[in-house]
């Protein structure tokens, strides 16, 4: 699974832009297309990895222009964890909390690099950032964060996921 | 009326994601927003040159090439002498706690790299045109001016013992680098012994310049609070160090909220 992320930063580019586009009051919630970004197991070769990517991609595209009635109950704190997701450099699976329509919280539910130094370097580095990505998107109070430094292109295939369970 | 923010941009490089900020006080349009995306190109460009310099993960990379004596420094180039001197720099300083050459496999300027490369590619913006700039490559930070009208930016210091969470929040001026156990699993080394220690949950630096405060950071997580001390008659960098037990100790001017 030593295979460049060449679609991680236009993916991770791609939730803070939905995220954004979320978090505007006039807009109501988002649908995915249901089953796009959930990529088949462990045993998912490369080139099935590389697919559910480029699926994710036109699901994305779809969740931000696709606006659907449904929504949740104001107030109210649900979980719920995404599907797991075969990515670039192994498998993963996100957790996110809503409160109404607010994501209060957002973390790696699992996640499994095959061990391999590389990807868990870039596992440990990029995952908080997309964690912090998500809640930034909602925060203007900082602009950043020092110190957190573990990302995939998975983790959103995997929060749309939750949120669609959710109904945000 | 809220700060402009005319570039939010996240780059693949150097094994991990950099985000590049740009804030304003007014709306950037038409050739400023032009001369913008090409201070950004820039930036993009200072940060890959970086990684195919220094990269360690690629074998055909000067510092790969030197760290196995193929070539040597005078055959690299310029950038890796004046990044080795840096780090000579870094490791008087820190009274050895960063110590780029005791790391196993020959001398490793991983350590200082990133730091120094993000504070290249913030060089690449003009404070003429815009209120302040954000290069954040993985949690390490450098930036000048704020988000406009006085307001500075403010920063996050991750919680190291959820890092999801935050343990401080500070006002910004310039870098800081935050260094601990839990970003890279136990792998920050004990120059002083060799052996894979640290004594810090997390430490952070802020100053003038992010190489430097990257090393700090390093050094101050391996030597735990006593290397407070070491940082105290810096002149412009200030710590804050997180003990395993979540207690906080800080220099005198570090800018705690």
């Amino acid at each position: 699974m030593k295979r460049t992320p060449i679609v991680l930063g236009g993916t991770i580019a791609g939730l803070v832009g939905v995220l954004m586009f979320r978090t505007t009051p006039s807009q109501s919630s988002f649908t995915t297309i249901p089953g796009a970004s959930a990529a088949s197991g462990p045993s998912a070769t490369p080139a099935a990895s590389a697919s559910a990517s480029a699926r994710a991609g036109s699901a994305n595209k779809a969740s931000a222009t696709k606006a659907s009635g449904k929504s949740g109950k104001a107030g109210s704190t649900r979980t719920a964890t995404g599907s797991a997701v075969n990515y670039s450099w192994g498998i993963l699976s996100v957790k996110v909390t809503v409160s109404g329509k607010k994501i209060t919280n957002v973390a790696i539910a699992s996640l499994d690099d095959g061990g391999n130094p590389r990807s868990q370097m870039i596992d440990q580095q990029s995952v908080p950032i997309l964690e912090q990505e998500t809640l930034q998107a909602q925060s203007a109070s900082i602009q950043g964060v020092s110190g957190a430094s573990y990302t995939s292109q998975g983790f959103e295939q995997s929060l749309q996921s939750a949120l669609q369970t959710l109904g945000v | 009326m809220p700060p402009a923010h005319p570039i939010h941009h996240l780059e693949d490089v150097m094994g991990t994601i950099v985000t590049i900020d740009v804030y304003s006080t007014a709306e950037v349009t038409g050739s400023e927003l032009d001369v913008l995306h090409g201070q950004l190109a820039r930036a993009r460009a200072v940060l890959h040159h970086a990684d195919e310099v220094f990269s360690t993960w690629q074998p055909h990379s000067p510092v790969s090439r030197l760290r196995r004596g193929e070539i040597s420094l005078d055959q690299a180039p310029l950038e890796v002498a004046e990044v080795l001197r840096h780090c000579a720099a870094a490791r008087e300083l820190s009274h050895g706690w960063f110590d780029p050459w005791a790391m196993p496999g020959g001398a490793d300027p991983t350590g200082y790299v990133k730091g120094w490369a993000a504070q290249r590619a913030l060089a690449a913006f003009s404070a003429e045109t815009i209120s302040g700039a954000i290069v954040n490559a993985a949690g390490d930070i450098a930036s000048f001016g704020g988000l406009g009208d006085a307001q500075p930016f403010r920063i996050g210091i991750a919680d190291p013992a959820a890092p999801r969470r935050l343990a401080a929040v500070i006002e910004l001026t310039g870098a800081i680098a935050t260094s601990g156990s839990y970003e890279r699993g136990n792998h920050l080394i004990d120059p002083h012994s060799g052996e894979a220690i640290s004594r810090a949950a997390s430490a952070s630096v802020t100053g003038p310049d992010l190489g430097l405060a990257d090393a700090l950071a390093t050094a101050l997580a391996v030597a735990g609070e006593p290397g407070l001390a070491l940082i105290e008659p810096l002149d412009g960098y200030e710590a804050l160090v997180i003990g395993f037990d979540g207690g906080k100790r800080w220099t005198e001017r570090f800018p705690m909220q």
